[in-house]
C-alpha cells in the first residue's frame, strides 16, 4: 500500500542524504500548468537530472520556508515574489548562485550578491467584465484615479495587502513604499470602494471572470488567461503608476554544492527557457523577448519591459510590516 | 465490587500518549511562539500588540457574533434533522442521509464555490429570477458555517437518540402525556450532553476556520481571517500563535461538558428492552419533514450548483453542457485522490480505535483524570488548522522522529486525525453513554474483564456511533486542506491540495470537476464500506 512506500522512501533517503546526486528538490510558487510545460523542456536538457517540484501559493511557501529553516528539505526555489524572497529570515537561508545564463541576465533582474535572479515577473492589471460592467451602467475605468471614484463603490474585488503579495505590490508601488501622501491617498480611496477582500493575487481577477464584481485588481497573466479562456473580460493595465514584482529564484545555503540544483537554476534562465515563459508571463527578463502577438492583442504594450520603474525591493520587503499596519489603520 | 467498577485506565495509556505527542506537543511548539521573539527571548510584545491593533477587538467580537448566531441555526435544525431520522415515519430516511454526507464529503472549495455560483450577485438565482442577491458579508458566512455545523450536530445528537428503549415513551403515553410533552420530558433530558456537545463543536469550530470567511466574507472580517494574513501573509508566526491563544479560549467551556458527562442520571437504561418504534403522528412528521428540506435544500443546491458548473464550457457565460473538464487540464492527474483515500483510511482506522478507547476508558474514571482528558480531547476543536500544520512542521522537521515521519503519509493522517479529534470524541462519548450501567456490571458480576465488559456490554450500544465516527473521519480526511498544506511533499500529492491548485490557477471548472471527484470517491469507499460491514454482520448473525 501507499503509506508503507512512502515510509520507506523516507528512510530510503534519510540513508542516501537528502540532497543525492542527480536528484533536485524544488519549491515553487510557479502556477501548476506552467510548472508542467517548463519541466517537459528541462527534463530534456537535463536528462541526468531528477526534478522534484512541490507547488505552493507565494505566502504558503514563504510560511513552509520558513518553518522548515532549521533543516530545510529543498535545494532550490524556483519562481516566487521577490520581496517575499528579501524577508531576512528567508535571505539568510540563500546561497549565491551563479552559472553562464544567470550572470548574463539583465542587471535590474538580479541581485548584486547574486543571491536571486528573476527571469519573469508580474505586472498590476484590472480584470473587467464588460457584461458586468455594464449591467451596473458603469464606464469602464482607465486609471487607478478612476478606481477611487465613488461610482464604484462596492464594485471592485481586491487582494488584502496583508496575505498577498500582489496586494502588497500595488499598495507599495502606488504609494512609494508609504512615502507617497497622495499615493497613499489614492490607495485608500481605492480601499473605500472595495465590495469583497481576497486572500490571493489572483481570486479579484476569478470573481471578475464569473461576473461576481465588474472589477477585480489582479495581475496580467490572470487576465489574458481569463480572456483565452473565454470570458467577456478586458484587461485594463491602469494609467499611473504600473506595479510589478519579480518572480526570483535562488539556491538554498545547504545545497550550494549540490552542481545538479545549480545546472537547474542556470536552465530556468537560458533563453530555451526564456522562450516557454513567453506563453505565460507578461515580464521576461530575457533581453529583446517582447509580448508575443496574441499577449499585445490582449492590451500588453509591447515596449512593457523597457517602461517598467526602478523599484527597491529591499526597501519594500523591509518596509512591508511597516507598511501593512498603516494601511490597516488607515482602513479598518 | 469487581474489575467493571474499578476505572479501566490502561486504555486511557495509548490514546493520551497520542495526545500528547501528536497534539499537544505541536501545539506547544507553536504557542511557544507567543512568548518568545525571534531571538527566542521571553516577551509578551504580542500581547501587548493584540490591544494596539485597532482590527482585531472588531474582528473578535464579529467571531463572537456569527459563532453565537451559526449555533443558533445549527442546534435546532440538527436536532430536527436528528429527531426525522429516529423519531419519526419520515420516507426517505436514505435521502436525509445521504444529502447531510454531502457538506462532509464535498472539499472545501465546493462549499463557497457553490454558493458564490448559486446565490452570488452573479449568480444562479440572480440569473433565473433577476432578484438582487449579495451574500458577501454576515449571511453569507452565517449560511456557510451552519451549512458545514449541521451533520455534524446530526451525528452527535443521532448517537444520543438510537437505540433508546421504547418502555419511557409507553409510560409516558398512557400517563396521558402528549407528544409534545413526551419530547419535552423524555426525549430532551436525554440529550442534554449531546446538545451542549454539538453547540460547543459548532462554536469553536466556526471561530477558527477560515475556508467560508474568505469566500463569502466580504468585508466582514473576522479572527480566522487575521490568524492566516498574520502567519501566511506577514510570516509572522509569533503574532498568528497569539490570536491561536485566543482562539482557545472558547474551549474553556468544554470543561462544562465534563461536569455534565460525570453525571449518570441520562444515561443507558437497565434493561434496554423493545427499541422504540415512532407512532404514527401525521402533524410531527410534516413539521419535521418541512424543517428538514429547509435545512437539507440549501446543502444539495450547493453541491449540485458545483456539479452544474463541472460540466459546462463557460460558467456562467457558455453553459453548454461537455465533460471535457473531467478529462484535460490536469496537470496532477487522478493519482493524489488514491493517495487521500489511503490516508483517509489509515485516519479513520487509527482514530476510531483511538477514540474508542478514550471514550471507554473515561467512563469510570476518577474526576482529577477525568476532567483534564475531557478538556485536551475536545482542545483540537479550538485549534485551526492552519496552526495545527505550522506546529507539526516546527515539531517534527527535525528530532528523532522527523526521519520516521516526515514527508509522510502518516504525517498527514495523524495531522487530519488529530485536526478533528474533538468531533470524534464526542460523538463516541455521546454513544457510550447509552450503555446501561447495569449491563456491564452484570458482564463483570459473570466473571468477565474488561476485554469482555467492552466487546459485550460497550460494543453493542455503541456500534452506530463508532461506524458513524470511522466515516466522520474518513470523510473529513479526504477533504482537509488548512492543515496539510504544511505537510504535502513533491512525491505526496493529496486529492484537496489539487482541488485548490487548480482553483488558484484559474481553472473553475476544472475545479469544480476534481471536486466532483473526490466527492465520488469518497461516496464509493463509503458505500463499499458500509457493504462490508454488512456482510461481516450478516455472517456473526449466521455463526
Amino acid at each position: 500500500m501507499r503509506p508503507h512506500r512512502h515510509i520507506a522512501s523516507v528512510i530510503l533517503m534519510l540513508a542516501v542524504g537528502v540532497a543525492h546526486a542527480g536528484s533536485v528538490t524544488v519549491y515553487s510558487a510557479l502556477e501548476s500548468d506552467e510548472i508542467a510545460t517548463y519541466l517537459d523542456a528541462a527534463k530534456k536538457a537535463l536528462p541526468d537530472i531528477d526534478i522534484h517540484v512541490l507547488r505552493l501559493s507565494s505566502g504558503d511557501l514563504a510560511a513552509r520556508l520558513l518553518a522548515e529553516s532549521q533543516r530545510p528539505r529543498n535545494d532550490v526555489i524556483w519562481g516566487m515574489a521577490v520581496t517575499d524572497m528579501l524577508d531576512p529570515r528567508i535571505a539568510a537561508l540563500l546561497a549565491p548562485v551563479h552559472g553562464t545564463h544567470i550572470d548574463s541576465m539583465p542587471a535590474a533582474f538580479r541581485d548584486r550578491d547574486a543571491r536571486w535572479f528573476a527571469p519573469t515577473g508580474f505586472l498590476a492589471a484590472l480584470c473587467v467584465n464588460r457584461e458586468a460592467l455594464a449591467d451596473q451602467g458603469l464606464p469602464m475605468p482607465r486609471s487607478w484615479n478612476d478606481l477611487a471614484s465613488p461610482a464604484y463603490r462596492g464594485q471592485i474585488a481586491m487582494p488584502d495587502p496583508s496575505s498577498s503579495g500582489t496586494g502588497y505590490m500595488l499598495i507599495s508601488s502606488l504609494s512609494d513604499a508609504g512615502r507617497d501622501p497622495a499615493g497613499m491617498a489614492l490607495t485608500l480611496g481605492i480601499a473605500r470602494n472595495v465590495g469583497q477582500v481576497t486572500l490571493s493575487g489572483s481570486a479579484p481577477c476569478k470573481l471578475a471572470r464569473i461576473g461576481e464584481f465588474p472589477i477585480g485588481i489582479s495581475f496580467a497573466f490572470s487576465a489574458m488567461q481569463a480572456i483565452r479562456q473565454g470570458y467577456p473580460v478586458t484587461m485594463v493595465i491602469p494609467e499611473g503608476v504600473k506595479g510589478y514584482e519579480l518572480e526570483a529564484s535562488a539556491l538554498m545555503k545547504q545545497a550550494a554544492r549540490n552542481e545538479d540544483a545549480r545546472r537547474f537554476l542556470d536552465w530556468t534562465a537560458s533563453p530555451e527557457a526564456a522562450a516557454l515563459y513567453r506563453g505565460y508571463k507578461e515580464i521576461v527578463a530575457a533581453p529583446g523577448s517582447v509580448p508575443s502577438a496574441e499577449q499585445q492583442r490582449e492590451g500588453l504594450p509591447a515596449d512593457l519591459v523597457a517602461t517598467l520603474p526602478v523599484r527597491d525591493f529591499d526597501m519594500a520587503a523591509r518596509e512591508r510590516a511597516a507598511l501593512i499596519a498603516r494601511y490597516k489603520r488607515l482602513t479598518r | 465490587m469487581t474489575s467493571a467498577r474499578a476505572p479501566a485506565l490502561w486504555l486511557l495509556v495509548l490514546p493520551a500518549l497520542g495526545l500528547a505527542l501528536f497534539f499537544l506537543h505541536p501545539l506547544a511548539t507553536v504557542l511557544w511562539r507567543s512568548v518568545t521573539d525571534a531571538q527566542g527571548a521571553f516577551t509578551a510584545g504580542n500581547y501587548l500588540r493584540l490591544f494596539d491593533d485597532p482590527g482585531l477587538p472588531r474582528a473578535a467580537l464579529r467571531s463572537l457574533a456569527i459563532g453565537i448566531a451559526t449555533t443558533a441555526c445549527c442546534v435546532p435544525l440538527g436536532l430536527a434533522l436528528a429527531m426525522a431520522l429516529h423519531r419519526s415515519r419520515l420516507p426517505g430516511k436514505a435521502f436525509i442521509r445521504g444529502a447531510l454526507l454531502l457538506p462532509m464529503l464535498a472539499p472545501s472549495l465546493v462549499l463557497g464555490l457553490g454558493l458564490v455560483c448559486l446565490l452570488g450577485r452573479n449568480g444562479l438565482v440572480h440569473r433565473l429570477t433577476g432578484a438582487t442577491t449579495d451574500i458577501y458579508g454576515f449571511w453569507g458566512l452565517l449560511i456557510a458555517n451552519t451549512l458545514y455545523g449541521l451533520p455534524q450536530v446530526v451525528i452527535i445528537v443521532s448517537a444520543a437518540l438510537a437505540r433508546t428503549p421504547a418502555r419511557h415513551y409507553d409510560a409516558a403515553a398512557s400517563m396521558g402525556a402528549t407528544p409534545w410533552r413526551q419530547f419535552l420530558d423524555v426525549t430532551l433530558p436525554r440529550l442534554r450532553f449531546a446538545l451542549l456537545a454539538a453547540a460547543f463543536l459548532v462554536f469553536t469550530e466556526t471561530l477558527t476556520d477560515f475556508g467560508s470567511a474568505v469566500v463569502v466574507g466580504g468585508n466582514y472580517r473576522v479572527l480566522a481571517m487575521e490568524i492566516y494574513s498574520e502567519v501566511v501573509g506577514q510570516l509572522d508566526f509569533g503574532m498568528g500563535a497569539t490570536l491561536g491563544v485566543v482562539l482557545l479560549a472558547p474551549a474553556l467551556l468544554s470543561v462544562w461538558l465534563a461536569r455534565i458527562a460525570r453525571r449518570r442520571q441520562d444515561s443507558g437504561d437497565a434493561m434496554p428492552g423493545r427499541m422504540l418504534l415512532p407512532a404514527k403522528h401525521a402533524w410531527r412528521d410534516a413539521a419535521l419533514g418541512a424543517l428538514s428540506l429547509v435545512a437539507l435544500l440549501p446543502m444539495v443546491a450547493v453541491v449540485a450548483t458545483v456539479a452544474y458548473v463541472s460540466v459546462v464550457k463557460l460558467w456562467p457565460y457558455d453553459r453548454t453542457l461537455t465533460l471535457a473538464n473531467y478529462t484535460s487540464g490536469m496537470p496532477d492527474g487522478y493519482g493524489p485522490v488514491a493517495t487521500s483515500l489511503g490516508m483517509s483510511f489509515l485516519a479513520a482506522c487509527a482514530g476510531s480505535v483511538l477514540v474508542f478507547a478514550l471514550a471507554a476508558g473515561l467512563r469510570r474514571a476518577p474526576r482529577g483524570v477525568a476532567r483534564p482528558m475531557q478538556f485536551l480531547a475536545s482542545l483540537p476543536a479550538a485549534v485551526p488548522g492552519m496552526v495545527l500544520g505550522l506546529g507539526y512542521v516546527l515539531a517534527f522537521d527535525r528530532g528523532v522522529l522527523s526521519g520516521w515521519f516526515y514527508g509522510g503519509i502518516a504525517i498527514v493522517a495523524f495531522c487530519s486525525l488529530y485536526h478533528y479529534h474533538a468531533q470524534a470524541f464526542l460523538a463516541m462519548q455521546t454513544g457510550m453513554r447509552q450503555v446501561p450501567d447495569a449491563l456491564d456490571d452484570a458482564v463483570a458480576v459473570c466473571g468477565g474483564g474488561t476485554g469482555h465488559v467492552l466487546r459485550d456490554a460497550v460494543m453493542p450500544f455503541v456500534a452506530p456511533a463508532a461506524i458513524s465516527t470511522f466515516f466522520y473521519l474518513f470523510m473529513r480526511s479526504m477533504v482537509t486542506l488548512s492543515g496539510v498544506i504544511f505537510l504535502v511533499t513533491p512525491d505526496l500529492g493529496l486529492a484537496s491540495v489539487t482541488v485548490m491548485r487548480l482553483d488558484e490557477n484559474g481553472f473553475l471548472a476544472q475545479a469544480a470537476a476534481y471536486a466532483m471527484c473526490v466527492v465520488l470517491a469518497g461516496a464509493l469507499a463509503l458505500g463499499a464500506m458500509r457493504l462490508i460491514l454488512h456482510v461481516l454482520k450478516e455472517r456473526r448473525h449466521v455463526a
